[in-house]
């Protein structure tokens, strides 16, 4: 892991943001990538645990899910859609999802993160807290800019309305998917959002899912299988999504 | 800083640096339950409750533990008694190693809290973070529902085998009635098939509890790293960056300087030794082509120097701070073009011998014929030939390589370790360290797993220049990284059958030439790609047969000894391509099979041209015989528990609702053997104490398999004692007999023999006592039971009063019994393996919805721990067949060195597995015992490829079935 020379444990989100400012300072979350990661990089720890980060509520017809509310917190909540939770338990397994956070996930999550998928789908908004201010972005546009340095990431909202379903091939059935699709249908039309094709989870065309996407092969797929499975896991998830709504 | 835990209920203050782990700070504190498994916390052997909640102490920060509650298993240990989920893994097998039952006892307990009455399906999720190689999860999940009936104050269903009634006479096959419905109920309780044949009695046979179950279901100190050492210092090896280099300079100025530094070590200080790292009997299979430090390295991972610390971070920090200039060199990866003529040689030093031919990296050419299989193949009315290549994976156990060594107060060199193989470990590292064996002592400990990646001497050499240097303890635990590309894989083949087969379907010659990759070591390249020859041209009879080997040296990550070391490989081969054979025959690929198979009375005419120490040239007058074989009730009673006729039902095949998705189901066939003839060895000593128990002393080496149980309960079957009566110790140099070690599926056959020899001493001694006791003159008529010994007329003595009559009343002796043994036999377990698969034709997703293998492995002297093997081996061979593959980029750097990139199966996607053992009398080994370690490992990834076969119709001669390759292989039809 990056080598802690020191830890923080602010009480407030102002606190932290002013930590945050400091060289080689890094917000800590849950820590299942943070403390996982074997760069020695000496970094002084801000950890986001005591300043009132997690809880989920409802307002305003949206679910507020706490930049800290881990990923099980979603599993258990019975007002979580029930799609956003099955991606939140298939995110990680049971030793980690108690530990990763909704904030976490939305910083460091790969591109094969279901739960980003999902998040997207369900409209997703997430507040970013800087030293200018706080300003909400959507998920999707912020995981292309990414959260800039000395910004923390304090909740995401989403439209729990209707539910969503993803269709996924891995190498086995609990495996990271190497592509997957969520699909979710409101009364607006068709939310998609694949995984598996981009640097991080991204919002796709229901009628044409791989237009514009390039995707990078690795051991477990290459580009054009990528793209073929896009197309067919896209297909299969608007369709029963179609079905479910 | 200092935090303050809740630990275990009460309020613990501790000092801790910023960057210490929990899982750090726990061990620290003697919370030693809580295992290292990987940094990134996916083994969950980590797994601690954190404010009740199950996770893994690897990633946490202790710092973020301030504050809150942290549990671990010793919380439930308040006193002797188990709590009864601890009961419960104990009592129904869900420990094997046990490094990881203390996250799952936590798990429970967590689990349980919130639904006392969980279904399986919430039982798995619990298990999906704690990763496990050893159960397959199948007890596991039954332990868990036993504890939570406990709990809700039901009455706990005793864990006993299920008696299955026999489908065949055991020779003749019979035809499967799709009506007769399998055994049901728990696939994780063992269902036995009795033989007529074997006798009963009275603790063989028996599902007796692990003789090591306490210690491991209370986490109490059994492991490597459990035991605290005064002054201990960590050692960290500074790796290759590069495939292929030779060393040009090494500047250790910067490390050595580093404060907290005690020793820095690497080719230019460390005397040049070779020597071959595999745990093999002596003397050592050729070439040896290894010395601890090279001025060359040979694959990214390979050993450049290394480095004994205060502290790991010091350790870890000093090993970057070595200067080292490389010339980079070409690397070559794969296996046949390494040996081409055209590729960069491995092994240009002048100081290693008997390369077959080094210019061309070919560590060995072997071939070995029986009959002329040129003539019988020109003669065959057909012949089929078929090339299949196998890839790289490795052994995973979640106990990481460990060893700790120290300089003793008679300053002989003591080395803890988590190894198979500790004798041939004290007498390789000898000549190393320039030390005599006698003042080597190694210990193994409990260890958390093996499967053949600890049947080698990998870092006990490392930490014994170390502590010889520092005159410190030093310890050396690999990361999970260094543990895929340092430690040992499978071999990876090219391999090419060809076959000739006579018009009614008989095979009358089979050829088998094989092209293994032993990476830059010849270690155990040799003798698995024997075996890989053996296996694979064993399981059918043909007059004709010949194996043509040759081994090439590449720069990949090292191969070595992995559970069913060759076989696995071979069987992927030779079942496929009988397969197809029938297919093309026109004849059920069974029924084919069967028309071949070697069986009971047949010559296993190929074994003895391809032993360990070499290939025998000459024909014998006499060929091992199978002495027993229970193949044809194998087969019945797995084709029924599959439902074997489904293949044919093309409205099951496609199912209506799922227009993308064919099913299929596959058989395989595996013969394996059972510990190497001439070879293997085990001993065993067994002394009488005061109270009439037993203290029974093994060199045989537990690996978690249950090798201690079963050995006791072979010594308390012959002494009439309950198996709580042994006491059994294994093993230690310095403490317990010789034992080649774990491996080659020997320990219950060779070492088990041994303990029975050892414990029929005791028992004509006891006897001859006993008579004089009883004032009877025939000692042979006194019969053992019940802790008792009893004369014709009914009248007896306990063995405590022999004990105490023995040790301090009458011509006072230690009444004590050695016993050894080495076989010229191996019986060859048999096995029938079932698969059944979905594939999705427009992804090429193969699911495999169920395995089921019937076992032939002799008696099985404790079916629940039998049964586990069978269970994690499939496991293990399932991911073999599906998901695991070591990716290499160009460079030869391994990509996917983690779990997640390199998948192992989980709790909650695992297939259904059902387990059968098939009673046959093996009267050569113990009880009628055979081997069962390796077998399982043998069917699955044949199995799978068939059922693709019955599911779609592609053939696929490759490794794994990943989605892309399935989905090719769909396209080109």
């Amino acid at each position: 892991m990056p080598r802690a020379l020191a830890y923080h444990r602010p009480d407030s989100v102002d606190a932290v943001v002013g930590l945050l400012a400091g060289t080689d300072h890094l917000a800590l979350a849950g820590g299942t990538v943070l403390n996982a990661d074997d760069d020695p990089t000496p970094v002084t720890m801000v950890d986001l645990q005591a300043c009132g980060l997690d809880g989920i509520t409802e307002a305003d017809g949206r679910l507020r899910l706490g930049a800290m509310a881990t990923l099980e917190d979603l599993v258990d909540d019975g007002r979580v859609p029930s799609g956003l939770s099955d991606a939140a338990r298939a995110e990680l397994p049971s030793t980690l999802r108690t530990l990763a956070t909704v904030g976490g996930t939305v910083v460091s999550g790969g591109p094969d993160s279901v739960l980003l998928a999902a998040l997207i789908v369900h409209d997703a908004r997430v507040d970013v807290v800087g030293p200018e201010g706080a300003a909400t972005t959507p998920l999707a546009d912020l995981l292309t800019a990414g959260v800039p340095p000395g910004h923390v990431a304090t909740a995401v909202d989403v439209d729990p309305a209707g539910d969503c379903v993803r269709h996924a091939t891995g190498r086995t059935p609990a495996d990271a998917p190497i592509v997957s699709a969520t699909a979710r249908t409101t009364t607006d039309g068709v939310r998609l959002a694949l995984t598996g094709v981009a640097d991080h989870p991204v919002p796709a065309d229901p009628t044409d899912p791989t237009a514009g996407l390039a995707p990078t092969g690795d051991f477990r797929g290459s580009a054009d299988y990528r793209l073929r499975l896009a197309e067919v896991l896209a297909t299969r998830a608007v369709a029963e999504s179609g079905e479910v709504r | 800083m200092e935090i303050t835990l809740e630990l275990n209920g009460a309020p613990r203050t501790v000092e801790c640096a910023p960057h210490e782990t929990l899982l750090t700070v726990l061990r620290r504190e003697g919370m030693v339950s809580v295992r290292f498994g990987s940094t990134s916390g996916e083994t969950g052997a980590s797994a601690v409750l954190l404010d009740g909640r199950l996770a893994s102490s690897e990633v946490v920060l202790a710092a973020q533990a301030d504050g809150h509650s942290v549990t671990t298993v010793e919380s439930l240990n308040v006193d002797s008694d188990l709590h009864p989920v601890q009961a419960a893994f104990a009592a129904t097998g869900a420990m094997q190693s046990g490094y990881s039952v203390g996250a799952m006892v936590l798990g429970t307990l967590a689990l349980l809290e919130r639904d006392p009455d969980p279904d399986e399906e919430a039982i798995r999720d619990m298990l999906s973070g704690i990763l496990d190689r050893e159960t397959a999860y199948v007890k596991p999940v039954a332990a868990i529902q036993q504890a939570a009936a406990v709990l809700r104050g039901e009455e706990a269903e005793p864990f006993r085998p299920l008696l299955v009634t026999p489908m065949t006479d055991g020779v003749h096959a019979v035809d499967h009635d799709p009506a007769d419905p399998p055994p049901t109920g728990s696939p994780a309780i063992p269902r036995v098939v009795p033989s007529r044949d074997v006798p009963s009695t009275s603790v063989v046979g028996h599902p007796e509890v692990k003789v090591d179950a306490l210690r491991l279901v209370k986490g109490n100190p059994a492991f490597t790293d459990d035991f605290e050492m005064r002054g201990l210092l960590h050692a960290k090896v500074l790796r290759s960056p590069h495939a292929h280099a030779r060393i040009l300079s090494i500047d250790d100025s910067a490390a050595r300087a580093l404060p907290g530094v005690h020793a820095v070590i690497h080719h230019g200080n460390v005397a040049r030794v070779k020597y071959a790292s595999g745990g093999q009997s002596y003397p050592n299979p050729k070439p040896h082509d290894q010395v601890s430090f090279d001025d060359k390295v040979r694959h990214v991972g390979d050993r450049v120097a290394a480095v004994a610390a205060e502290t790991v971070e010091i350790a870890q920090q000093a090993c970057s701070l070595i200067e080292v200039e490389y010339e980079v060199l070409p690397a070559v990866f794969d296996e046949v073009e390494a040996i081409s003529g055209d590729a960069p040689v491995i092994h240009d030093e002048d100081d290693t011998a008997d390369i077959a031919d080094a210019s061309r990296n070919l560590v060995h050419h072997m071939v070995a014929e029986r009959g002329d299989v040129e003539a019988a193949l020109a003669s065959a009315d057909h012949r089929y030939e078929q090339t299949f290549r196998v890839h790289q994976v490795q052994q995973c156990p979640i106990e990481p390589h460990i060893s700790v060594a120290w300089l003793d107060s008679d300053e002989r060199l003591v080395v803890r370790t988590a190894t198979q193989v500790p004798f041939h470990t004290r007498r390789m590292l000898a000549p190393l360290v320039g030390r005599d064996i006698k003042d080597i002592r190694i210990i193994k400990p409990r260890i958390g797993g093996g499967f053949g990646v600890k049947q080698e001497m990998l870092l006990e050499d490392v930490v014994a220049h170390l502590a010889i240097t520092t005159r410190r303890p030093v310890r050396l635990e690999l990361t999970r990284e260094e543990e895929f590309a340092s430690s040992r894989t499978r071999h990876p083949q090219t391999m090419t059958y060809r076959t000739g087969v006579d018009g009614d379907g008989t095979l009358v010659a089979q050829d088998m030439k094989l092209i293994g990759n032993t990476g830059p070591f010849g270690t155990h390249g040799y003798t698995v790609q024997t075996v890989a020859g053996l296996r694979g041209l064993t399981s059918y009879n043909a007059p004709n047969k010949r194996f043509d080997c040759e081994v090439a040296y590449t720069n990949i990550p090292v191969p070595g000894a992995y559970r069913g070391y060759g076989a696995p490989q071979a069987l992927f081969g030779l079942e496929s391509h009988m397969e197809d054979i029938a297919a093309d025959l026109g004849i059920d690929p069974i029924e084919f099979r069967r028309q071949n198979w070697t069986k009971t009375g047949d010559e296993m005419n190929i074994a003895p041209h391809l032993g360990e120490q070499g290939v025998l040239e000459e024909e014998l007058d006499e060929y091992p015989k199978v002495m027993s074989d229970g193949i044809e009730e194998c087969v019945a009673q797995g084709a029924r528990a599959i439902g074997w006729h489904r293949r044919d039902d093309r409205s099951w095949r496609e199912p209506a609702d799922r227009p993308h998705v064919r099913r299929g189901i596959g058989y395989a066939h595996a013969m394996h053997g059972t510990a190497i003839p001439f070879l293997d060895m085990g001993g065993c000593s067994i002394k009488l104490n005061d109270d009439g128990s037993f203290n029974m002393l093994v060199g045989a080496t537990d690996l978690g398999t249950g090798a201690d149980t079963v050995l006791g309960q072979i010594a308390a079957e012959v002494l009439g004692v309950p198996l709580d009566d042994i006491r059994v110790y294994s093993s230690d140099t310095d403490m317990t007999p010789f034992d080649t070690g774990a491996y080659a599926s020997s320990t219950t056959y060779i070492s088990g023999t041994a303990a029975l020899r050892a414990a029929e001493v005791v028992r004509k001694r006891l006897k001859e006592r006993a008579a004089m006791l009883l004032g009877i003159d025939v000692p042979c008529s006194i019969e053992l039971r019940d802790r008792r010994a009893y004369a014709p007329d009914g009248r007896s003595v306990s063995l405590e009063e022999i004990a105490l009559d023995s040790l301090h009343l009458n011509e006072q002796e230690q009444i004590m019994g050695t016993g050894s043994h080495v076989s010229p036999d191996c019986p060859p377990p048999f096995g029938a393996t079932f698969v059944e698969v979905e594939v999705d034709l427009e992804t090429g997703q193969v699911t495999v919805g169920h395995m089921v293998m019937a076992v032939d492995c002799g008696v099985a002297i404790n079916p629940v721990t039998a049964s586990g093997q069978v269970e994690g081996g499939l496991l293990q061979a399932l991911g073999y067949a599906h998901c695991e593959e070591f990716a290499l980029d160009e460079d030869g750097r391994m990509l996917n060195a983690a779990f997640g990139p390199y998948w192992i199966y989980r709790a909650d996607e695992m297939p259904r597995t059902d387990v059968f053992l098939v009673q046959t009398m093996e009267d050569s080994g113990p009880f009628g015992a055979k081997a069962v370690a390796e077998i399982p490992k043998d069917g699955v990834a044949p199995a799978i490829r068939n059922a693709l076969v019955n599911a779609v119709g592609v053939r696929i001669d490759q490794l794994p079935f990943t989605p892309e390759r399935v989905f090719d292989a769909l396209q080109k039809g």
